[in-house]
Order: structure tokens, then sequence, then C-alpha cells
């Protein structure tokens, strides 16, 4: 607290610092919050207030003040200038980082070009996934970690058609239910390669 | 007691003391030195059942507070009729128990208790008193509540 002016001005001078920083306690230990964090729901403690009371009742995580659902890793440190000279990781539990998300890099124009919200794009993107669908069915039947690479690669509508198609139990080789599965996983090679060279040469 | 339940502790009563809200009585020498026990008064509101009563309440405070709820109770000759109050003094308030959170505060839980007291409609003690207070333990955090009524 200042002194330095006279006595009245002082007293309303303190009053107004107590409301100033009334606004920044802890809703906690209602002291000025130190290593602050604020929830998604707007609302300020200490991290080691918050992290207590997050321990004390693990199996029901609610924000003190307002009762909304509340995650230790989705609460933001806030930093001001200047505090914060001892780091607080040190300090047990660590507070959570801040969360910084990275701009979506640039991707593959050919990509873009395929994968495109519009009707036409949308149409280049589903022949694509058919072309490869092959690939991920056969995987898949052999258990092998290539089965998530076609996946990947095809995109939504592969991944639908996967789920339908992917047999519950792998049959046995041989077996009649393996050569039909041999059958249709060639029927749907030809088509993929038919699109293929559609989509070159029309 | 830890350092930090006296802070804050410290903190609820200077508030209390310097600016206490309507029908919420605070002795200035009412709590003991180690913070531990408080009395406080409560007096109900205007154009209620209990209009100009004053009833204490009794709060004891652990060493987990504010992380763990109160001890609360009514002390005293004078025990509100109330349909969640049992003759014992014991209150059945969800707050104290299961939704306790450390955001709340006495004087939170003093208003709570009068906008209880202020909604109720007939003097009674709950239905099951006779056997709550034949089987209950004397201290009201270990009873587990069951909170079926939000009307009163």
């Amino acid at each position: 607290m200042e002194q330095k002016s006279e006595e009245p001005s002082s007293s309303s001078n303190e009053n107004k610092k107590e409301e100033d920083s009334a606004r920044f306690e802890c809703n906690i230990c209602l002291d000025t919050a130190k290593d602050a964090v604020v929830s998604m729901c707007g609302h300020l403690f200490c991290w080691p207030c918050l992290s207590q009371w997050l321990e004390t009742r693990p199996e029901r995580q609610l924000c003190p003040v307002c009762k909304s659902a509340i995650d230790s890793s989705k609460v933001v440190p806030i930093y001001g200038r200047g505090g914060d000279s001892t780091d607080p990781r040190k300090k047990i539990p660590p507070r959570p980082k801040g969360q910084r998300t990275e701009a979506p890099p640039q991707s593959f124009p050919g990509f873009q070009w395929g994968g495109g919200d519009g009707v036409g794009g949308g149409n280049v993107h589903f022949s694509f996934g058919i072309g490869i669908f092959p690939l991920s069915f056969v995987a898949s039947w052999f258990n092998t970690p290539i089965a998530g690479f076609g996946a990947n690669f095809g995109g939504g509508n592969e991944n639908q058609q996967q789920q339908q198609n992917q047999p519950g139990t792998s049959a046995a080789p041989g077996s009649h239910q393996y050569q039909e599965e041999e059958y249709l996983a060639n029927i749907f090679k030809y088509i993929g390669i038919f699109m293929l060279i559609w989509l070159l040469f029309v | 007691m830890s350092d930090a339940s006296r802070r804050r502790l410290l903190k609820e009563l200077n508030q209390l003391q310097t600016e206490s809200p309507p029908g919420i009585i605070i002795d200035k020498n009412s709590p003991d030195s180690d913070l531990k026990q408080w009395r406080i008064g409560v007096v109900g509101a205007k154009g209620t059942l209990y209009e100009g009563e004053v009833f204490t309440l009794q709060f004891t405070f652990g060493s987990q507070y504010p992380f763990s709820s109160p001890e609360v109770m009514f002390v005293g000759d004078t025990i509100p009729a109330h349909p969640h109050i049992y003759s014992n003094g014991h209150i059945c308030l969800s707050i104290l128990a299961d939704d306790w959170t450390p955001a709340l505060s006495v004087q939170s839980v003093c208003l709570s208790i009068l906008s209880m007291l202020s909604s109720a409609r007939e003097k009674k003690h709950p239905m099951d008193d006779a056997i709550y207070v034949r089987t209950c333990s004397k201290n009201p955090s270990k009873t587990r509540w069951w909170f079926h009524d939000d009307k009163v």
C-alpha cells in the first residue's frame, strides 16, 4: 500500500486497491491468485488450490464456482508481466502449460484438389478411395499394420466402407469363404484400376 | 488447523464482521482463537414463517477446509421446526455434503439456510425425525444424506 498522500485520500486509495485486487482473487483461498490459472468457464484460481480441489474429488471434477465440468488439462495459465520469478514446474503438482495450436500446414496441392468440398471434388475423392480400397481390405485381413495406412489414405468415405465390408473373423486359407473374399478383392482391384485409367484418360 | 485454512477463515471472518448481510449476526468475539468453531445467529426473514425468530448455527471447520465442507448444525434452545431440519439441529442440505465446493463460504451457507427457512410452508420436523435423532451420529457430516426434495 502506498502511503505518500495524505490521510483521507490514502484510505480511499487503499479501498480502491482492495477492490482492484478482489477481482484477481482465487475463488478458493480468497487471496490474490498465485500461479494463476483460469478454467474454460472463466473462473480464476491458484493452481495449487485448484489441483488440491481436483484431487479431493477425482471422480467428480467440477468448477467450484459454477459446477461446470473442469479438467486440469484444459485450464489456461495466466502469465502477468514480470511476475513468476520462480519456475512453477518446480512446485508440485506442476501447473499445466499453455496450449498452442499450430496453424494448419499447407497441404500437397494434388490432395487439395482431390479432397475439396465441392461436388466435383467429392467425386474425384471418392474414386480415389475405391482405387486404394482393395489394399486396405487385403491388409486388414492379414492383420498387418498396413491396414491403418490404407484407411488413412482413402479418407472418410472409404473408412465407412471398410468397416462394413471387413469380415469379423478372417477366413482360413483354402476355405470357401477365403476364395469368395479373394474373388471380391480382385473385383475391387479391377474396378480401382479401371477408375484410375478412366481418371487419366477421360 | 492448517495455515491455509486459517488464512481463509480469517478473511471470511473479517468480511463478515465488516459487512454482514441482513439476517446474519456475528459476535465480535465469537470464534475462539483457533477459529475452529464459530457460532452465528440467523434471523428469520420478514414475511416468512420464522419472521423475527433468532436461531444459532454452529460451524465446525476441519483442517481440510475449504476443501471439505464445514460441519453445520443448529444449536441452543430453539431449533427451527422445518421439514429439512431435525430436532437435534442437524440440517439436510446438499451443499453441506455432496454439493460442497471450496468457492462456498460461511456467508453463502448462512444465506442458503436462511433461504431454506424462508421457503418453508409449514413448521414441522422431517417425517423420520424420531428415528433419525435416535440413530444418528453426533456429527451430521457422518450421515449419508439422501436429497430428494428441492422445493423447500
